[in-house]
């Protein structure tokens, strides 16, 4: 479904400080099912899901979906293909304060110009299966860190995305929440849904939902393991 | 040299111009040379990058360019109160042997300029850059253009000495003179207006046929093809027939005088500015005329199939709507006439 050509990335290009991100990654990955990058800090899990999501483009190789280039579109069509194909789940949850769940879940079908009232119910469906339907009229600095991030994951659904990217979605999680957090992307992937996580904590790649792991180190892929 | 804020416009405008167009030159044979979509080498995605930058930076000044066409034949006609002779621009672009030239690369470099905005247009709307080599390539054939086009009008604005005394259209627009102008002024009126009025008719002819023959999954005959080809052509003929019929009588109609064949004259206050009413449709039907002519062949690119039928047909459209205003006008402006040339 997506797969990868001899991708690099690197930041600061041509100047002293120029640093190697990604280093001719050869990549593969079928739909559904979870997809865990493991690695430490600065071994480019971050940036290969930005690449993949199409929130940046590679210094060089292609990236290809379902037999589509994707890594040399214009930005107008890259801007089409996030929308309906990529579902974004960040680390720091980056929801808007100042408006309810409600209202940021509903926020990125906006641009799609869905009506209104269908939207604000495919809002308020995604919000009742992840048990924050009590909290849709709540400002979202109000809720708990879980909440948050399930009200992340909501948002992230709302355009019925083909892919869901979570970048260390346990990171401010404390463990009962992290493994709640895996449940329920554990969940989206038996109904078919493609999860590719990024993640440096054994609480996600060890968990028994996932999939395949594959390993990162220097922005080189030192690991590929199905379970 | 006259110092005016419209000259020194023009010259600014020559000057983004020639220099966007020369920065862009060596990005076009970089393009032309290097561009391979299939590649995901760090050369190619770095041309993908700088073409966004490129293209834009070429649609704000070769829109400029467009018109600039229009500033300086406004300016010519502002400025024939300045010159001993001067009736109207034709005195004024006549003030040394550079102001003709300039205005001909002018209309040359507008036509080409629209071509490739129309172009750059369907290019942007291709998700696999479809067009990316033919524009580029036609940017190169403008360049030099522009470049002489720039230097030529700079040529003739440094040339504009006041205490010349220039000849005014009588003599260039006149029957009895010699060269193209006078040649034009000489056409018998009888057979050009049924050239005009026939060319008229192959232009609304092949205009029509182009919005009904090219449907959105592309003609297997290809008549939709043939139908552009048509209307480029004609448009391009229909422009030439249209400044030659603007010469040879309906100038004679405005001004009411079966001596006066000068196409600028008509840009002036006492004939209601008449002239920019006929030139700016005739300007624009043909760029756009000729635009469907240049893109409908590209329709069976596979990224392009949605695009292009539907710009084509609008094209089409605005060429029939921008020949048809001139049509209206130039019909009107005849029959409201006082002067019996045909009896």
């Amino acid at each position: 479904m997506i797969e990868l050509n001899g991708v690099t990335k690197l930041f600061n290009q041509g100047r002293p400080n120029q640093c190697r991100a990604l280093g001719e990654i050869h990549l593969s990955l079928d739909r559904g099912g979870i997809t865990v990058f493991e690695g430490p800090s600065g071994s480019g899990k971050t940036t290969l899901l930005t690449l993949i999501g199409c929130l940046a483009r590679p210094t060089s190789g292609r990236i290809v979906l379902d037999g589509r280039l994707l890594s040399n579109l214009p930005e107008r069509f890259l801007t089409e293909v996030r929308r309906h194909t990529f579902g974004f789940v960040f680390q720091q949850f980056n929801l808007i304060r100042g408006l309810t769940a409600l209202e940021n879940v509903m926020l990125p079908a906006y641009p799609l110009g869905r009506p209104w009232r269908e939207l604000r119910a495919a809002a308020l469906v995604l919000l009742d299966r992840f048990g924050l339907g009590a909290k849709a009229a709540s400002r979202v600095e109000w809720l708990s860190g879980g909440e948050a991030q399930r009200t992340a994951l909501a948002r992230a659904l709302i355009n019925d995305p083909a892919v869901l990217i979570a970048d260390e979605p346990t990171a401010n999680l404390d463990s009962i929440l992290s493994r709640e957090v895996l449940a329920l992307l554990g969940e989206l992937a038996s109904q078919g849904q493609t999860v590719l996580i990024s993640s440096h904590d054994p609480l996600v790649f060890e968990a028994a939902r996932v999939d395949r792991v594959i390993e990162l180190h220097d922005g080189h892929i030192v690991g590929d393991r199905r379970c | 040299m006259l110092i005016t804020p419209a000259i020194v416009a023009l010259q600014l405008t020559a000057l983004g111009v020639t220099g966007a167009v020369l920065l862009a030159s060596g990005f076009a044979w970089r393009i032309l040379r290097q561009w391979d979509i299939t590649s995901g080498s760090e050369r190619q995605l770095r041309l993908e990058r700088q073409t966004y930058l490129v293209s834009t930076l070429l649609g704000f000044t070769l829109g400029a360019e467009l018109l600039s066409l229009l500033l300086f034949v406004h300016t010519a006609e502002s400025l024939s109160g300045q010159f001993t002779g001067a009736m109207c621009a034709t005195g004024v672009l006549n003030v040394n042997i550079f102001g003709f030239p300039a205005l001909l690369l002018k209309i040359a470099v507008f036509f080409l300029a629209a071509l490739w905005l129309l172009l750059n247009r369907v290019d942007n709307r291709g998700y696999d850059y479809p067009l990316v080599r033919v524009k580029y390539g036609l940017l190169l054939a403008i360049a030099p253009l522009a470049v002489l086009e720039g230097a030529v009008q700079t040529a003739y604005f440094l040339g504009l000495a006041p205490e010349v005394i220039t000849s005014c259209c009588g003599s260039l627009f006149s029957a009895e003179g010699r060269g193209v102008a006078a040649e034009l002024a000489g056409l018998p009126p009888w057979p050009m207006l049924l050239v005009f009025y026939g060319m008229g008719g192959v232009i609304a002819g092949s205009g029509w046929w182009l919005v009904c023959t090219l449907t959105p999954s592309p003609s297997p005959t290809g008549r939709g093809g043939i139908a552009a080809a048509l209307l480029a052509a004609s448009s391009l003929l229909g422009f030439g027939i249209a400044i030659a019929a603007i010469i040879a009588f309906l100038s004679l109609y405005v001004y009411e005088n079966p001596n006066h064949h000068c196409p600028f004259c008509l840009l002036k206050a006492g004939y209601d500015y008449v002239g920019y009413a006929l030139y700016l449709p005739l300007f624009a039907a043909t760029a756009t005329g000729l635009g469907a002519g240049v893109i409908a062949p590209f329709r069976h690119i596979a990224s392009l199939q949605t695009v292009i039928p539907g710009e084509v047909r609008r094209l089409a459209g605005l060429a029939l709507l921008g020949f048809g205003l001139f049509y209206g006008l130039a019909t009107w402006l005849m029959a409201r006439s006082n002067l019996i040339l045909l009896s």
